[in-house]
């Protein structure tokens, strides 16, 4: 095939990326740890990891975890941590030690996370301890042998340690009531850590790094293998990009959407690793007027986010003396997840005075597949051309290639694709094609120029605010009570998050309130998913065979609300 | 209500050597239907059904089995089980509104795919709507369901883009 978008690329863009200098997650750290030493790779709260530290952090915590716990390459450990210092150190240690990392949403409920506990088989997990009572009810019914629990001041020093991890746990009291016997602290984990060796291990690019879950359409996620080439290689093809604007060694990123998410760890988080960035976390990016305060006080150059927080950043009182302060020195504002609007695009420029840059991907590719230009300066509603060394095409039904600019299924091929799903050959099966291309399940064109463009997506999926929420999830949850008959959920547009959740139900019992209905479903799903609008119904829309017709519940669902 | 077209039974020799029996399902069938529908898979339903169902219920498989024979019709697939006979694949029509086309919707167990039931299952409905005087036979099915619309495509439905909703598609047959 042609790689038609080539000739859109930026000066400076190269259309293939090499991974065999870095061809390993561990490779990146090591060799930035020791190019940017004393740089500060991580802030949080006012607090930095410089490279340095970092090194000796994740040295210390893998040597707990291999020498200590007695863990194997190739075991799963799952981090079940929002964004503080405490997650890089977690993540590298795990993987410098060899082990697969499982990314855990820590808002999950017990039913959530022990579902990904018992598939990804983890040995142990990380857990921050606001959230250590969720881990204890999902315990019993899976394998985890190791819990390390830490607080969220752990890794401050040891005045603001003190006094942080008071306030949370007595003044704010964040913590819920939580008892896991044998647990350890993460600050003795890495003390004891410090005192061992860490084991030799010959990693290669084909080794797992993550299992990345990410929905399904029929009930529970599944992890996409994700090995070190694909993490390596998306993040060159992102560098590759990004690097047009930005310097090494001299860039401040503002991480603010969640690192357990694949957009986060791979654009923020491994990029600017591997730039001598430092990756500022916000760890509550909820509490708007504490991220505002925050973006007061730091220098940044760069952030990544969705339109939902973009659009919030907006609307916040005093964001426009960050911007009055940022011009000229911010660069790169990239938007993902979800897709961007363009009356929050246009607002973005002018207030900073640089364009919202989108990207495009998945899970299942790393995540990134298509970017837009950095270098153009204004917003163009599409999803970009496809990044270094990878290639998209429009595909029909039968996989073949449909004529330029008709719509089809969007495929990828690239290094970053994952290999499959984790325990599920034939849901592997089905997201290949025989030519081996990813199908995206999202529908779009592709211009002359190689630009694609989204359309709308092929599966049952709502996606609120860059997270996937799907159907049949919420009805399964929703039919788990018992007051219900049967239940449909669809997705809405929503001002806000771009879709939310509406659930129609028909009650068994007459006395089923929607208060009730959805506290049972906040016991079960995280919030994101959780439905803005629960509606009662004699029954269903359906066809003559029992069908149903998804697409009359969300013309009811707009009629009824404009 | 019409009666029970006992004619229209028939067993079949499969590939691999099983016998079959297709028959048009009888009220009698439901507790068969049931179990049926309670070992098939979250996926199996779904496809189906284009929706969660949770435990199969009696009022499904009411549904299912006390049919009218003439606006709604079925057929069962039997194969000799434990101490009787088991369900082991279903496939319907009823008719829609217009009274000249009707709507298929078929479901296989899990462990009988790719044994050729599917096929003579269609086979039983396409004959008997034809019989019937039906015009044509429409399907819905998901976009995302490539076995289904690729066995559709071999019997000689023909699939549409369906307006406003990318997710499913509409697969047509003249009778």
């Amino acid at each position: 095939m042609k790689r038609i978008w080539l000739e859109s690329y930026p000066p400076g863009v190269p259309p293939e990326v090499d991974t065999r200098a870095c061809p390993t997650l561990r490779h990146l750290l090591e060799q930035s740890c020791a190019r940017f030493g004393e740089r500060p790779a991580i802030a949080n709260m006012g607090v930095e990891l410089s490279y340095g530290e970092l090194n000796r952090l994740s040295r210390d915590f893998g040597a707990f975890l291999r020498s200590e716990l007695r863990l194997e390459p190739g075991d799963r450990l799952a981090i079940m941590l929002p964004n503080v210092l405490q997650y890089p150190v977690a993540l590298f240690g795990a993987l410098r030690a060899g082990l697969t990392v499982v990314n855990v949403n820590p808002l999950y409920t017990a039913s959530e996370l022990e579902h990904q506990l018992a598939d990804s088989g983890a040995r142990a997990i990380v857990v921050l301890e606001n959230f250590a009572h969720t881990v204890e009810q999902a315990l019993a019914r899976c394998r985890v042998e190791h819990v390390i629990v830490t607080q969220l001041g752990d890794l401050f020093p040891p005045a603001k340690r003190w006094l942080v991890n008071f306030a949370v746990k007595y003044v704010k009291r964040m913590v819920p009531r939580w008892s896991i016997p044998g647990a350890t602290g993460l600050r003795d984990a890495l003390a004891r850590g410090a005192r061992q060796g860490l084991p030799e291990v010959n990693l290669g690019p084909h080794d797992i790094a993550f299992l990345q879950y990410t929905g399904g359409t029929t009930g529970r996620p599944k992890g996409a293998i994700l090995s070190h080439g694909n993490m390596v290689a998306n993040v060159e093809q992102t560098a590759a990009w990004i690097r047009i604007l930005l310097k090494e060694g001299e860039e401040t990123v503002i991480t603010a959407l969640p690192l357990y998410h694949i957009f986060a760890l791979t654009a923020n988080l491994l990029v600017f690793l591997k730039l001598g960035g430092t990756n500022v976390l916000i760890t509550n990016p909820r509490d708007i007027p504490r991220f505002v305060a925050e973006l007061r006080r730091t220098r940044f150059t760069a952030i990544t986010g969705v339109n939902t927080l973009f659009n919030a950043l907006l609307d916040a009182p005093g964001f426009d003396e960050v911007c009055a302060a940022s011009r000229g020195v911010l660069k790169v504002a990239v938007a993902g997840g979800m897709s961007v609007q363009r009356s929050v695009a246009e607002r973005w420029q002018r207030a900073t005075g640089i364009p919202l840059v989108e990207g495009y991907g998945l899970t299942e590719a790393s995540p990134i597949v298509c970017g837009n230009r950095f270098d153009t300066g204004e917003f163009t509603g599409k999803l970009g051309l496809p990044v270094p060394s990878t290639e998209v095409a429009i595909l029909d039904e039968h996989g073949a290639e449909v004529t330029p600019a008709e719509t089809g299924e969007i495929c990828v091929r690239g290094p970053q694709v994952m290999r499959g799903y984790w325990n599920a050959p034939e849901e592997t099966a089905n997201v290949f094609t025989r030519e081996g291309w990813l199908r995206t399940g999202d529908m779009g064109r592709m211009d002359g120029r190689g630009f694609v463009e989204f359309i709308e997506r092929r599966k049952d999926v709502i996606v609120v605010s860059g997270f996937k929420a799907y159907p049949t999830e919420i009805e399964d949850v929703a039919m788990l009570h018992p007051g219900v008959k049967d239940a449909g959920a669809v997705g809405v547009p929503d001002a806000r998050s771009g879709e939310a959740v509406a659930l129609y139900v028909v009650k068994k019992d007459p006395g089923l309130t929607a208060e009730a209905l959805l506290e049972h479903c906040g016991r079960h799903l995280t919030g994101y998913k959780l439905p803005r609008r629960i509606e009662f119904r004699e029954q269903l829309p359906k066809t003559v065979v029992g069908k149903i017709l998804r697409r009359r519940l969300k013309e009811e669902a707009m009629a009824g609300h404009g | 209500m019409a009666e029970y077209p006992v004619h229209l039974a028939r067993t079949h020799r499969l590939f691999d050597g099983r016998t079959v029996t297709i028959r048009p399902v009888r009220p009698d069938d439901f507790a068969r239907e049931r179990r049926f529908l309670g070992e098939l898979s979250g996926e199996s339903l779904y496809l189906r059904f284009q929706k969660w169902i949770s435990a199969p219920n009696e009022k499904l498989a009411h549904f299912l089995t006390d049919i009218d024979y003439d606006r709604h019709m079925a057929f069962v697939c039997t194969a000799p089980g434990g101490d009787a006979e088991e369900v082991v694949g279903e496939a319907r029509y009823a008719v829609n509104p217009d009274n000249a086309s009707c709507e298929f919707g078929v479901m296989i167990a899990d462990g009988w795919h790719n044994t050729g039931i599917a096929g003579l299952l269609m086979e039983a409905i396409i004959g008997s709507a034809r019989s019937r005087g039906l015009k044509t036979m429409e399907g819905q099915v998901l976009s995302s369901n490539a076995t289904m619309l690729r066995f559709a495509r071999g019997l000689g439905f023909k699939a549409e883009a369906v307006p406003d909703d990318l997710t499913i598609r509409r697969v047509v047959k003249k009778l």
